[in-house]
């Protein structure tokens, strides 16, 4: 077919799978940052989380590097479990609730917005990294780019948002797209220090868990809208 | 069946197979969403009966109106089949009018019978049909930018922005169907074409809620023939819209590589139940979600915009 020979070639099927994915991950990003409700985030956030050990999968089986299945077992059992079971043991149970904790409608501006202030940080991300022109050996580097566009809408939620629990949220989503650059750049890192950093996020976890009961405990409500005045 | 067919009658085939067919995928839908509700639903064939019906009645126009609101529904009609010459319907390889326009030509057609039929609505000095042509047109509107980055990603990908060209690069690897680009434009382009054909979450098309309509309200004062060929239009164009997504985007397989009477027969089998296909995905999203508020289109419009921008932004860096 003469129309198909002008054309210039795909990247070939294990780069064009890992960056799906990886945007894939930006999207549900972008999901939790018009998601009103808090558990609906979390429900989010351990998406995202599995398609990062599914990511590893990929570049485990097609790069050999065995270590990467350990850590995708980890990072699964700690992300897509333990995490978000923690967290919705803190939230609020059901959508009554937070809207009485001030977490439902904490937006500051209207999700469509949201999402197009999104796309400009995103696109900033992109292009800044994209110019880098960082290779790894094992993941492409348009998901490194897309690592750093995730970075970049994580702090976006954190900033758009009015209640602790998104922010710890947009918090998490941070490590997901660190953990993501480093599948990108650094695959090959010993298996300790990946597990060191995975168990970071434990510690993570336990400050914002009392974040999240001080705060709670001290304004009856998981909205910061009230943490604006000054107190002596 | 190894007669080789002349390519002009190829051509016209491709423009009869749409027209004939529409009312017959749009029967096949109801039909789905039917039975997806507990009900036994019309039959398949009602729309050539509602349509057959429309044609044999009288046809009156508002006091006032002019020959516009009589015109509108035919040049709509005309537009509609113009396209099916520009997109592979039946065939893998270009047919010659298949290079009259690109993928910009087949959208200012849509928006042309678009267009016409919006003024024929305006003439009419009817609030619900007026309304329903400005929702249409304000709604069309924001969901322009959204086509234009789909245009985009198919520039990029192909170096052109033929139909024919797309589904030639889609059908040439199986990198170039597992790549992000190709992957977030098609689905902003799924997403467009619920808005367009008037699927839920964006309206009810079988509400009969003025309240909650967009492209519906506009054929409100039209009756007899001309209704008759609005509606027959507005399956056209729902044909049309399936076929660009599952033979330019996502299956372009299937199709006749010769002219051979038998491949083109299979195209045609190919063709109506790759439509159906995607039919039926429209109607479990049809029965399993709630229409959104009319202010809220404007996030379901931004999802598909990122989408699309996310694909521009993957190709732009070389490994989308």
């Amino acid at each position: 077919m003469s129309l198909a020979s002008t054309v210039p070639a795909a990247p070939g099927v294990y780069v064009g799978a890992a960056n799906v994915i990886a945007a894939v991950m930006l999207l549900i990003e972008f999901g939790m940052l018009r998601q009103a409700l808090a558990r609906d985030q979390v429900r989010l956030y351990a998406a995202q989380s599995a398609l990062i050990s599914v990511l590893a999968v990929v570049i485990a089986a097609d790069r050999n590097l065995p270590d990467l299945y350990v850590l995708a077992a980890l990072s699964a059992g700690l992300k897509v479990v333990a995490v978000p079971l923690v967290l919705r043991r803190l939230l609020p149970a059901t959508a009554d609730e937070e809207e009485a904790a001030g977490v439902a409608g904490s937006q500051t501006v209207s999700p469509a917005t949201a999402v197009l202030a999104g796309i400009v940080l995103a696109a900033f991300g992109f292009f800044s990294f994209g110019g880098l022109h960082v290779h790894g050996r094992a993941a492409p580097a348009t998901a490194l780019a897309i690592a750093a566009a995730m970075m970049l809408v994580a702090f976006g939620l954190m900033i758009v948002r009015r209640d602790v629990a998104s922010q710890a949220i947009g918090f998490l989503a941070l490590e997901n797209s660190i953990s993501l650059a480093a599948l990108v750049v650094a695959a090959g890192l010993p298996l300790i220090l990946e597990t060191a950093f995975l168990f970071d996020l434990l510690v993570a976890i336990v400050v914002f868990g009392m974040l999240i009961r001080a705060h709670h405990a001290r304004a009856e409500s998981l909205s910061t809208a009230d943490l604006t005045r000054l107190q002596g | 069946m190894s007669v080789a067919l002349p390519i002009p009658l190829i051509q016209l085939l491709q423009v009869l197979t749409v027209a004939v067919g529409a009312p017959g995928v749009t029967g096949v839908i109801a039909k789905v969403e039917a039975r997806l509700q507990g009900r036994r639903g019309p039959r398949i064939a009602q729309p050539y009966y509602d349509l057959a019906k429309l044609f044999r009645k009288e046809a009156l126009a508002p006091e006032g109106a002019s020959w516009f609101f009589l015109a509108a529904p035919v040049i709509a009609v005309a537009a509609y089949l113009t396209i099916p010459l520009l997109i592979p319907v039946l065939t893998s390889y270009p047919l010659p009018l298949g290079y009259m326009g690109d993928i910009l030509g087949g959208g200012f057609l849509l928006s042309l019978a678009s267009f016409v039929v919006a003024t024929a609505a305006l003439e009419t000095g009817s609030p619900y049909a007026q309304l329903g042509s400005s929702r249409a047109k304000t709604f069309s509107a924001i969901t322009e930018p959204v086509v234009l980055f789909v245009v985009f990603t198919v520039a990029l990908l192909t170096g052109t922005d033929l139909p024919y060209a797309l589904a030639a690069t889609v059908r040439s690897s199986a990198g170039q169907v597992i790549r992000p680009a190709h992957l977030l434009a098609a689905t902003a382009l799924f997403m467009v074409i619920l808005h367009e054909t008037g699927r839920i979450p964006v309206e009810t098309h079988s509400g009969t809620n003025e309240f909650g309509m967009i492209e519906e309200a506009r054929a409100f004062e039209h009756s007899g023939p001309y209704f008759a060929l609005l509606k027959w239009g507005s399956e056209l164009k729902q044909l049309i819209l399936f076929i660009i997504l599952a033979d330019v985007f996502l299956a372009p397989w299937g199709l006749a590589a010769t002219q051979k009477a038998g491949a083109v027969v299979l195209a045609i089998a190919a063709l109506l139940a790759k439509a159906v296909a995607v039919g039926c995905v429209v109607a479990v999203i049809d029965n399993s979600f709630a229409k959104l508020r009319l202010f809220k289109i404007t996030e379901f419009v931004s999802a598909a915009f990122l989408l699309a921008v996310l694909g521009v932004f993957t190709l732009y860096l070389g490994g989308g």
